[in-house]
């Protein structure tokens, strides 16, 4: 295997993309602030998880070292990950607070994530540098999330939208659609994020129901991706919205080739159910679907995974992402099998660069 | 020949506890289980996160399904990263002893050498990754009668 860079490049293209890093408050009370009069006093509530992680959630050597929680402390984020493997360009997801969507009051958890989008602007993304990030929208609540986005989107370090990945009603339903709108209008990929399953008012972490522990909510997570994306197919919001693409995140990527053969197989026969599609579903994905890296299956023999991502098409739709600070982060150096040159291109950086217009060089991305 | 390096004074690192240390440009944990001392490559085998960060625990064996037992308290090392246990005592992984192993080094309780050693030095020159206690500025350890507190943990590479 190529040894894969770890300096960040110093001129020319990005070299690798970090598409899954979650920041983090010191203290609930920087985003309070935002919140509107009515919700300051409730401040901070979400749906905790259900699941225990006995490996933890968070890498301990991740914690700062005056003990605060791990993603919150920018120094040492830049010194154990960005400048430790020369990640160009660190998508910043959020801060692993998907469940503030999954809350039956609608109202608030809209206006949690309008907070959290408000803090992140202000602590994260005006420090500039590597940061750019996304709006979390809560999806009980499409048309203020619509309008937060043409607002919020606006900020040049705004690359994308994240939605938790799983919800009360398949995403490809119209009940959601005005949020696509506004993300295609703002040149915004939205981003499916995993951590509601199960959660608050979502449906069950897996088809099966309610597992019993945290590993099988976690080896399942592609199958919920797997739901969210035949619907938006199916429902027709892929060719509805040609401009919009979406991210699959944390969801792992080896079951997509089996996704598509099966969608493209059912297409032939049960077309008439579905009459908007004009070409193969597997071709609307491949154009408008992007997937990450992490957790990335590790068969015994790398080769395996190489071939799957032959099948998919991996040099134009799969990025990178490592998913620090948590306890399954993947290496920048380790985790992925070696690749073809230009795939490696691809998935480390080049895709990533392509989908988000960053421009080479991060410091000419204004700031404010 | 394996080289010898003096980690710290046995005292200052009791039961349950553990110091990470640079011995010779690698990094390494030594772990105080019980009483007896180990030490492991801070270096985890499947994607090399520093693995003697990680929670110092124990593991669970089965009677039949339904009914876990706790084992091995304080022996298991679980890496910070995706949580893969290891025996601190061999540094052979729980889910497959044979093939997937963290380096583990020769440990002994000895008297302190008359010569500063080499570890010492290293262990003063960065004060942030190393609590060992040892600093270049104290005095060699004299050749006093050796007593408890004189010992020192040390480590073989
Ligand atoms: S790096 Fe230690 S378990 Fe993955």
């Amino acid at each position: 295997m190529t040894r894969r860079r770890t300096q960040r490049s110093t001129d020319g293209a990005p070299t690798l993309i970090d598409c899954d890093i979650h920041q983090r408050w010191k203290d609930e009370s920087e985003v309070i602030q935002y919140l509107p009069d009515q919700y300051k006093d409730r401040g901070l509530q979400a749906p905790e998880i259900l699941y225990d992680n006995v490996a933890e959630f968070s890498r301990r050597d991740a914690i700062p070292d005056d003990g605060s929680n791990p993603g919150s402390d920018i120094p040492k984020m830049k010194d154990q990950h960005l400048d430790e493997f020369g990640v160009d360009y660190a998508i910043l997801t959020g801060n692993s607070y998907l469940n503030l969507t999954a809350l039956p009051n609608d109202d608030y958890a809209a206006e949690l994530a309008v907070a959290s989008n408000k803090w992140a602007i202000d602590r994260w993304l005006s420090e500039g540098g590597p940061f750019v990030g996304s709006l979390l929208a809560a999806p009980q609540k499409p048309k203020r999330m619509a309008e937060m986005i043409r607002n919020l989107g606006q900020h040049p370090r705004v690359v994308q939208v994240v939605m938790p990945m799983a919800a009360q009603l398949p995403y490809g339903h119209e009940y959601y659609w005005p949020m696509y709108e506004a993300a295609e209008e703002m040149g915004l990929p939205i981003a499916l994020h995993p951590y509601t399953e199960g959660h608050g008012v979502t449906r069950p972490p897996t088809g099966a129901g309610y597992p019993r522990t945290y590993f099988e909510w976690h080896t399942l997570l592609g199958t919920y991706a797997m739901g969210q994306l035949v619907s938006l197919v199916a429902e027709g919001v892929l060719p509805s919205f040609p401009d919009l693409d979406f991210v699959v995140v944390e969801g792992g990527l080896s079951w997509v080739p089996h996704f598509l053969w099966r969608m493209d197989k059912d297409w032939k026969a049960l077309r008439a159910q579905v009459p908007y599609l004009e070409k193969p579903p597997s071709e609307y994905v491949k154009d408008q679907v992007r997937f990450t890296t992490q957790p990335i299956e590790e068969p015994d023999d790398p080769q395996h995974l190489l071939q799957i991502l032959e099948m998919m098409n991996a040099s134009e739709t799969v990025m990178f992402a490592s998913d620090y600070p948590h306890w399954d982060t993947d290496s920048p150096l380790y985790a992925i099998p070696p690749m073809p040159e230009e795939m490696e291109a691809g998935v480390m950086a080049g895709n990533a660069q392509e989908l988000y217009g960053l421009p080479d060089d991060p410091a000419s991305l204004p700031a404010k | 020949m394996k080289k010898r390096f003096e980690v710290c004074p046995a005292a200052e690192l009791p039961p349950g506890e553990r110091t990470i240390t640079d011995l010779n440009g690698i990094s390494v944990g030594v772990f105080n289980v019980d009483g007896e001392y180990y030490a492991l490559k801070n270096d985890c085998p499947h994607q090399r996160a520093p693995l003697c960060m990680g929670k110092v625990t124990g593991t669970t064996s089965v009677e039949h399904t339904g009914a876990i037992n706790w084992e091995d308290n304080g022996h298991i090392l679980r890496c910070p990263w995706h949580g893969w246990e290891f025996d601190i005592e061999t540094g052979r992984s729980v889910f497959n002893p044979n093939k997937v192993r963290a380096r583990s080094f020769e440990t002994t309780v000895e008297p302190a050498d008359e010569e500063p050693t080499e570890s010492e030095a290293d262990c003063s020159s960065i004060p942030d990754e190393c609590d060992c206690g040892s600093s270049a500025d104290e005095p060699p350890v004299a050749t006093y009668d050796v007593t408890v507190e004189d010992e020192m943990v040390v480590v073989y590479l």
